[in-house]
């Protein structure tokens, strides 16, 4: 595939005939045809070109759903530092077969991402490897530590999209504050992982799961307080703020309540804690720890309904990939996180079954697109051909063996989902096909 | 007696699987013909990865009163205590050869870790705050010892709950013998969920509970769990909670008093109440060793 320097892939000619194209931004919903010149938007059409009017290739569509491309806002590429994990070319490729044409790249590898040079670095590397596009995040502060603040108009300047201490909320609320003065004339949004410090032991939802076990638990409070907290920012400093992998009943009540207030603040959910609770967990399954933890069945009630009434707009599959023995028991012992690429989109789908389509696509797509102020959530004429190809009623049984991702730890694995990804098209250019499956990546020695 | 390999827990123990333990014990208690053969030729490993002085003692004799033969692994001062894994663990003891391992470990949820990565038996001698089911049994052989029938009886379980193994199985077994349970400790040390302990009522006043008693377990404060700051000081415990002579008039005559060691004195009970003619503290510890024979006997007997 031809590249350009700046990671911009140059796609070719291509009729999109016969989709159910449907786009948020444009309120469409109808079957059209999309015509794709020099890798963008040239016009959405009713009826076919005629084969002998046009000289571009012909994609028949029949049958799939076609949007503009989905973004996961919050993805562990794990490179550089932890390549037995996940390396930016299975990571993108696993992007692209869960119908990602972009994501946007947590800083925490080693070293994190927290200057320019290490963001013009991952945006080149990234673009060597994969079509998918890879937006950097930049650390809030130095190497991560919550003391000195990190050189955000610089990360800016060289393409960082948003900045996050991912992984750990920014201890200090002094260093928080003035991180968010010095980049507070600045659109890039800050994005908070919301769990207080002193939770840090924990290795389950405190609450019924947790009494039963003995397990150190973290609760719903844990991450409703550093909520309020980063929104008193927000509101203090006027910064665009998103909270990250929201997962407890009580952060959504403060979210509601910074919405009445006019702060702009937004929010993610991830599949897992749209359909997955603590229970989960009550064998010990190390496998099923993750940050923050599965909680109880009301909170994934409530995090069905806040994106039913729209509290939340995004969705992203906080895809966290570790090696098998890093998932091992004890729970202590466990990373945190599941592999979450190859799955979200069918498990979103199905924890909110019967959600307008428009919202679903909104939330996967336009709404990231407007948060991280990037290119693409719209089929506009004139935008980068970037969609995402759906089947909406083709079920399968997700099987973590075949996931292109390193990572195989999954609450989903051996579940039968509906909705699948069909194809994948970054700039005019179909980097996944459901029927023509991207050819998988040789197995590193000792998998 | 049904075998059962592995004894990690107490959480879906049904009440005769605990009858049956407990009549087992006490025929040990009175004495078995050839006991000391039944399991000769079997190697019990102890693996403690946190002190133990009672049960790791209770399990050696009741080892060596089976015929079978105990070796310590020494895991706490071993390299497995710095962060092996348990299958790297298991690789360990299976070339050892042993029939069973008696686990003790500061996490809970160790020994259900080992278990897969093991062709022999897993046996809980206490995980973390999770459970320490041999400790449950040999709890409600006590009580039933005293009491016939435990049903209608009622156990308040008072002090450190919420970090305490014991706790959680004892009150289950104790439960599941028909006995009603009171957990009695400050909101701080009770769970945080009282549908998850569905079996016991809650309590925060123990002066309140006492006229009912009919078994009163006194637990210590789990110092070694958490970062401290789940605790209460120690003046708030004896203040609201701790066993006096003052607060030992309001106990029924009948009224027994438990404990399963080790003490904190003049903490949770006043050192001269610790050998009052009603502690049952000294006959927890000898009805262990009878419990642990027959739990070792379910465990490995089959194949002797």
């Amino acid at each position: 595939m031809p590249l350009d320097g700046g990671g911009t892939k140059v796609g070719r000619n291509v009729d999109f005939v016969g989709a159910r194209v449907v786009d948020p931004s444009l309120a469409l919903d109808g079957i059209r045809t999309v015509v794709v010149r020099n890798g963008t938007i040239a016009a959405l059409l009713d009826r076919a070109p005629a084969a002998s009017d046009t000289s571009a290739r012909r994609i028949d569509c029949a049958g799939m759903v076609l949007c503009p491309g989905f973004i996961d806002p919050h993805v562990h590429l794990r490179e550089p530092g932890d390549s037995h994990k996940e390396t930016l070319a299975t990571g993108l490729t696993a992007a692209a077969a869960g119908g990602f044409t972009a994501v946007a790249a947590m800083p925490n590898t080693r070293p994190p991402i927290d200057d320019g040079q290490r963001v013009r670095q991952l945006l080149r590397d990234s673009a060597a490897v994969a079509a998918v596009r890879c937006y950097p995040i930049g650390a809030v502060t130095v190497a991560r530590e919550g003391r000195a603040l990190a050189p955000l108009r610089s990360m800016a300047a060289a393409g960082a999209v948003a900045f996050s201490d991912d992984g750990a909320c920014t201890t200090s609320l002094k260093v928080l504050f003035h991180a968010a003065l010095l980049a507070a004339d600045l659109p890039m949004p800050f994005l908070s992982h919301c769990e207080d410090p002193s939770f840090a032991g924990a290795v389950i939802h405190e609450g019924e799961t947790s009494d039963r076990l003995g397990l150190p638990g973290s609760p719903s409070l844990s991450e409703a307080a550093i909520a309020a907290r980063d929104i008193l920012v927000a509101q203090t400093t006027g910064k665009a703020w998103h909270l990250c992998h929201v997962s407890a009943e009580t952060t959504i009540g403060v979210l509601e309540w910074a919405r009445a207030q006019g702060t702009r603040v937004t929010a993610e959910v991830t599949p897992h804690h749209l359909q997955c609770n603590d229970e989960m967990l009550s064998s010990f399954d190390a496998r099923c720890r993750v940050n923050p933890p599965l909680r109880s069945v009301q909170d994934v009630a409530a995090m069905r309904v806040a994106v039913r009434r729209g509290t939340i707009s995004i969705f992203a599959s906080d895809h966290a990939p570790h090696s098998e023995e890093e998932k091992e028991a004890p729970l202590s012992h466990a990373s945190p996180g599941f592999s979450g690429l190859e799955v979200a989109v069918a498990a979103t789908f199905d924890a909110l079954d019967g959600l307008p389509l428009a919202t679903m696509v909104a939330n996967y797509s336009t709404n990231v697109a407007a948060l991280l102020g990037v290119p693409g959530g719209s089929l506009q004429v004139g935008s980068p051909a970037d969609m995402t190809a759906l089947y909406l009623d083709r079920p399968w049984t997700v099987d973590p063996t075949l996931f292109v991702s390193k990572g195989r730890a999954t609450p989903f694995a051996g579940r039968r989902f509906k909705v699948r990804p069909a194809m994948t098209v970054v700039g005019g250019c179909v980097v996944f096909n459901a029927a023509a499956p991207t050819q998988a990546l040789p197995a590193p020695a000792g998998r | 007696m049904t075998f059962q390999r592995h004894f990690l827990d107490l959480d879906d123990a049904q009440t005769p699987a605990i009858e049956s333990l407990i009549a087992r014990a006490r025929q040990f208690k009175s004495g078995v013909a050839h006991a000391t053969t039944r399991l000769r030729g079997k190697l019990v490993l102890g693996m403690f990865f946190e002190a133990s002085t009672r049960t790791a003692t209770s399990f050696a004799a009741a080892a060596y009163r089976l015929g079978a033969t105990w070796h310590d692994f020494g895991a706490a001062t071993s390299s497995m205590s710095k962060g092996e894994t348990p299958a790297d663990t298991m690789h360990t003891v299976r070339a050892v050869g042993a029939d069973a391992i008696v686990v003790r470990h500061w996490e809970s949820g160790y020994p259900h870790a080992l278990a897969p990565h093991f062709h022999g038996s897993i046996l809980n001698a206490g995980d973390g705050s999770h459970a320490h089911p041999t400790q449950g049994v040999l709890d409600a052989m006590t009580l039933v010892e005293e009491f016939g029938t435990l049903a209608g009886r009622r156990l308040i379980i008072c002090g450190d709950i919420r970090h305490s193994r014991v706790a959680r199985s004892s009150a289950r077994a104790a439960w599941l013998l028909g006995a009603k349970v009171t957990l009695c400790a400050p909101p701080l040390l009770l769970p945080q969920t009282s549908p998850g302990w569905g079996f016991s009522e809650l309590s925060t006043v123990l002066d309140d509970c006492l006229p009912q008693a009919d078994a009163l377990m006194l637990l210590r404060v789990q110092t070694e769990r958490g970062d401290g700051t789940e605790l209460p000081p120690f003046a708030d415990l004896v203040e609201g909670y701790g066993l006096t002579e003052e607060r030992l008039k309001l106990l029924p005559d009948h009224c027994i008093i438990m404990h399963p060691g080790p003490v904190n004195r003049d903490v949770e009970v006043a050192a001269s109440l610790i050998r009052v003619q009603r502690s049952r503290i000294d006959r927890q510890v000898e009805n262990g060793v009878f419990v642990r024979m027959a739990v070792l006997e379910r465990a490995l007997h089959h194949a002797a």
